[in-house]
């Protein structure tokens, strides 16, 4: 009798000790989330789609001030983004963009739990393989979708901390649309350069061409004010919706945002105004969908990692209505 | 004796004749040597596919004096490993380069579903389109995705500009 307790109690130990990240679906999800947003960490990544390459550096920090990260494309002219918290720069070629307001109140890590339960809901996740990346052990995970309404993904982890290593979306035949994958990392924070996370204010002085947009001050509003509905796919639901001002545009957006927890489609309504840039149609990169159409005296832009048929449904749904 | 060696071959030799003949040749060994020789220039004439000739005895007594050598078994040996692989890796390089022009060459399938769909849709990438990049960035600040793929997902909205 007591050797076999003491064997089951062995074998509980040993299975309970040799991976405790990769236990539970869920627990191991939340685990590569906190990775992303706690992990110090500084590298190179390739993202690829159709035949676009494109190498990048990225630099993230997570102190006592928040999360900060730089992002900086190697080929080419510049294109460089900076986060800090909630405030997104954004460099291309002289022109400085910065934007802010991320989803005020929703800020991570609270947005976590509902994300996570929306996330199960709407995809089949499942570990599947162990294999290297960027020279790290690193466990396969897909996220497979419950229809064809959104892509599959699959995550390469980091088998010790979860931190993203490796990314895939994939179609509804398997094939490969979009990949992001770090070819060199350094994984914590001992030797990252963190100049620039205060130095680059000034900076801005420099260039030649500053903007400043997001949503407008208490844009964050009630329910549904703007009296917009959209159908969209079972599983996907409103995180939020605001007024923004987009360049070039004399009336602000109306901006609905939908989640299904990995997957996200904004819709953005504007009244008509026949600029050079209100051409309707679809546009592509990789995941994601851009799909433009005239409704009435209304121009409606829906963006999401969705596929084409996705975009326009839900671009055809949209209505003003219950007001 | 030469000219009743070429007439026996040639059957222009009574059967007394060709008898004696053979007897002659069995009993002095120098002859022979002229028999096969005489058969020989028989058999280039007729242009017969394969010419008997004693190279072929001169070469493997040549051989034989030849000290023995086990290497050259072990080098053709090497050379067919050689072969497998390049082989293996000319097969591997095709496969590495079909792998390749399907993963990057291959458009993503937006332009099949446009055309079933006949809408007023170009094949544009966004990146060619500065005015989306407005839209990018606003729902980029706003999309679940970069939850779990941390900043990198920003590369998106800057990606080809």
């Amino acid at each position: 009798m007591k050797p076999a307790i003491a064997l089951i109690v062995a074998l509980w130990a040993s299975t309970a000790c040799a991976d405790p990240l990769w236990q539970d679906d869920l627990n191991w999800l939340k685990t590569m989330v906190f990775a992303s947003h706690q992990t110090d960490y500084s590298g190179v990544f390739v993202y690829r789609y159709g035949n676009h390459v494109e190498t990048s550096h990225i630099i993230h920090v997570a102190d006592n001030d928040g999360e900060h990260a730089r992002l900086v494309g190697m080929d080419g002219p510049r294109r460089e983004i900076v986060r800090s918290n909630d405030q997104v720069w954004c460099f291309i070629g002289d022109s400085k963009i910065k934007l802010d307001g991320r989803r005020n109140g929703r800020r991570f890590p609270a947005v976590l739990p509902e994300q996570l339960s929306l996330l199960n809901e709407n995809y089949q996740i499942k570990q599947t393989e162990e294999g290297r990346v960027a020279g790290f052990h690193a466990h396969a995970v897909v996220f497979k979708p419950k229809d064809a309404l959104r892509y599959a993904h699959r995550m390469w982890a980091h088998s010790d901390s979860g931190l993203l290593l490796k990314s895939e979306v994939l179609d509804e035949r398997d094939r490969v649309i979009e990949q992001n994958s770090f070819i060199q990392l350094t994984i914590g924070g001992n030797n990252i350069d963190r100049s620039w996370i205060k130095a680059d204010k000034p900076e801005a002085a420099k260039l030649s061409h500053t903007e400043h947009r997001g949503p407008e001050h208490h844009a964050e509003l009630p329910a549904n004010p703007s009296g917009w509905l959209a159908d969209v796919p079972s599983g996907f639901r409103k995180v939020a919706e605001m007024r923004r001002s987009l360049r070039d545009k004399k009336e602000p957006a109306t901006h609905l945002v939908f989640s299904d927890g990995l997957a996200s489609i904004s819709i953005f309504v504007e009244a008509l105004e026949g600029g050079q840039d209100d051409r309707p149609g679809l546009t592509s990169q990789g995941a994601i969908q851009v799909y433009r159409k005239v409704s009435g005296d209304y121009m409606l832009t829906v963006v999401g990692e969705v596929p084409p048929r996705t975009a326009m449904q839900v671009a055809d749904s949209v209505r003003l209505g219950g007001r | 004796m030469k000219q009743q060696i070429s007439a026996l071959m040639d059957g222009e030799l009574y059967d007394d004749e060709a008898e004696a003949l053979l007897d002659k040749l069995k009993r002095s060994p120098g002859t022979d040597g002229e028999w096969r020789t005489y058969h020989l220039i028989g058999d280039v004439l007729r242009q017969p596919d394969h010419t008997y000739s004693s190279i072929g005895t001169a070469m493997r007594e040549r051989l034989q004096a030849e000290p023995t050598v086990l290497a050259p078994g072990r080098l053709a040996a090497r050379n067919t490993r050689w072969f497998a692989l390049s082989a293996a890796a000319s097969v591997m390089a095709l496969a590495l380069v079909a792998w390749m022009s399907l993963q990057v060459g291959q458009e993503p399938p937006t332009q099949m579903v446009m055309h079933q769909q006949s809408v007023a849709a170009r094949p544009a990438s966004l990146s060619s389109n500065r005015g989306m990049s407005d839209y990018l960035m606003a729902h980029q600040e706003f999309s679940s995705g970069a939850d779990v793929q941390g900043t990198a997902s920003y590369i998106r909205t800057v990606a080809g500009q």
